[in-house]
């Protein structure tokens, strides 16, 4: 039944011996109902972002519906081609290994140093990683991209994969999770005659691989979806990744439809993902997101 | 006593490699983040050709800036954003949260779904709402309204509400992590407080507003912080829906300084508005902190 599920209920205001009243079971059922709603707004603009694609531009503009007559899957297809995107998504996968692997090694190294070694000053690169979490880096991309231009760097897929290395969301969480170590096998290790290189890859790396795990999930979205610097140090060298080319494509006299379906293929990549990893990624964002 | 010596003597070698270790991590966040910042400063303290710095103008560029028309309606419409994102974005996650809490039939499966629009590329969410938001008869939200007998609106081109729009495509976004932020602390009540208050004769509705909403105020108060330091990021939304339009009704400060460096290619003038967003942001940040500090006392 509806409401025996109740009995087992641990959190929130309505507790199960509250449910021997009509008036909270009505409450119940309304609040149930509610979440149904919630989903259906939050679901809406990517289902129909889908339906949508399926139809032809003439369809689009004279027809209100929203359920498409058929299901023309040949419609993607042609538009995937027209776009070149396989290039696009090459260029992506490129651009998210390597940023993947650099947030993991200079975030991890640096959260490491500071968490487990602490040398003398080290609360002052805390304090600075701790500011930048605040101050976005968006903020100054200009004199960053004039940086980069000064190293003749752009055009290269170099800046992209370096810049989520120094990532400060990335540090704390990882901080978090050393100091969260059992202390007695770092002190073990350092018996043992173990330099800190070594316990960091003998010890801290083997314990780690949940974080490890959640910053790869998060950094593969966040260097999927990044626009403004990709833009910057990529538009026009033929490097373009998916969001600049869905960029440009929306600028362009491309059809509503076909723009949605770039939107499409440039969506299903994070959303499978989310589908595969959703469990760590939502206890990931519930988590780690404050304690910085 | 003899640990303490030894201790000492190892002072010396295990600050060197604390150091040696992350001295590559720190090279990277002085060149792509702090760096960036001094250089913005810089930049905006002189002219320049292009990429190449010229001559040193003092504060002439912000002197420009503040006279600049556009400036002012950027300054203005981000009063705007942050006064809509604190009327949509600030109690949604809240009144989210104590919903979805309060259910027990598929939980998990509306945590995920709730979090979903956060992975969604930011361009790619913008897109989407932007032909969410067709005109006429055709466009899929006065589709839905027409069954309720409202005529088809112009959406993002009514002056009044590009902005209420944009904050409610952020709020889309946005409001599923902080939701589930906020569950999380509802989850970490003890049931025994609901207990007791219901002896003192408390019913549901007293219970979620003396025991769960003060509960998550500390956390509010971070939250509203956030939300406002994320209003001086806005960019996307008003550059793909109406180019910070119509007559620039929903530009935003992070337009501006594309605007600078994308189509006029002024580089001092794009880092002198990036230097004034950066000094909101500190001055917001302390007093971010100063919320936290208290907080933890």
């Amino acid at each position: 039944m509806f409401f025996d599920k109740y009995g087992k209920k641990e959190d929130g205001a309505i507790r199960f011996y509250d449910l021997h009243s009509m008036k909270t079971k009505i409450l119940a059922v309304t609040i149930f109902i509610m979440c149904i709603l919630i989903m259906i707004v939050t679901l809406f603009p990517v289902v129909w972002s889908f339906l949508a694609s399926f139809r032809t531009i003439k369809d689009f503009n004279n027809n209100p519906a929203i359920i498409p007559e058929k299901f023309n899957f040949k419609l993607f297809a042609s538009t995937w081609k027209e776009l070149k995107f396989s290039r696009n998504y090459m260029n992506s996968l490129i651009v998210v290994i390597g940023s993947v692997i650099s947030a993991i090694i200079f975030n991890g190294i640096l959260a490491y140093s500071l968490s487990i070694i602490k040398p003398k000053g080290h609360k002052v690169v805390l304090g600075l990683v701790m500011w930048s979490l605040l101050i976005p880096p968006m903020t100054s991309m200009v004199a960053l991209f004039v940086n980069i231009n000064k190293l003749h760097l752009t055009q290269s897929y170099i800046p992209l994969w370096l810049m989520l290395g120094a990532n400060a969301f990335y540090v704390i969480l990882f901080k978090q999770f050393f100091e969260n170590l059992p202390k007695e096998l770092i002190e073990a290790a350092k018996l043992d005659g173990a330099g800190y290189m070594q316990t960091f890859i003998k010890i801290i790396v083997p314990l780690s691989k949940s974080i490890v795990m959640v910053i790869v999930i998060f950094s593969i979205n966040a260097a999927w979806s990044d626009f403004l610097m990709p833009y910057l140090v990529l538009n026009g060298s033929g490097k373009e990744t998916v969001m600049v080319r869905l960029f440009s494509f929306q600028g362009s006299n491309a059809t509503a439809v076909e723009v949605l379906r770039a939107v499409v293929f440039s969506i299903i990549p994070p959303i499978l993902l989310f589908f595969i990893f959703s469990k760590q990624i939502t206890e990931g964002a519930a988590t780690g997101a404050l304690k910085g | 006593m003899v640990g303490k010596i030894s201790k000492k003597n190892l002072f010396q070698k295990k600050d060197l490699i604390g150091w040696a270790i992350m001295l590559p991590s720190i090279i990277l966040f002085a060149f792509f983040v702090w760096e960036p910042i001094l250089e913005s400063v810089n930049l905006s303290l002189h002219t320049a050709k292009g990429f190449r710095i010229e001559e040193f103008v003092g504060f002439d560029n912000y002197k420009q800036l503040f006279q600049y028309p556009v400036f002012l309606q950027a300054l203005k419409n981000t009063f705007v954003y942050i006064f809509w994102s604190l009327i949509l974005g600030f109690f949604t996650p809240m009144i989210l949260a104590i919903i979805i809490t309060e259910t027990v039939h598929l939980k998990s499966i509306f945590k995920i779904g709730i979090y979903l629009p956060n992975i969604v590329p930011g361009l790619a969410t913008v897109i989407m709402w932007k032909y969410m938001f067709g005109e006429g008869r055709t466009g899929v939200i006065n589709i839905l309204l027409s069954q309720l007998g409202i005529e088809p609106q112009v959406w993002l081109n009514n002056t009044m509400l590009t902005i209420p729009l944009i904050v409610l495509i952020l709020t889309w976004k946005g409001a599923g992590a902080t939701t589930l932020i906020y569950m999380a602390s509802i989850s970490n009540i003890d049931p025994a407080l609901y207990e007791a208050a219901t002896i003192d004769g408390a019913g549901i509705i007293k219970r979620v507003k003396h025991i769960i909403f003060p509960s998550l105020m500390p956390l509010a108060k971070t939250m509203l912080i956030l939300q406002i330091i994320s209003v001086f990021q806005i960019l996307y939304e008003p550059l793909v829906l109406k180019q910070g339009g119509p007559n620039n009704a929903s530009i935003s400060m992070m337009m501006l300084v594309w605007n600078y460096a994308n189509r006029e290619f002024n580089y001092p003038m794009a880092s002198a508005t990036s230097v004034v967003i950066c000094v909101i942001l500190i001055i917001l940040s302390a007093i971010y902190f100063k919320l936290t500090k208290s907080k933890e006392d």
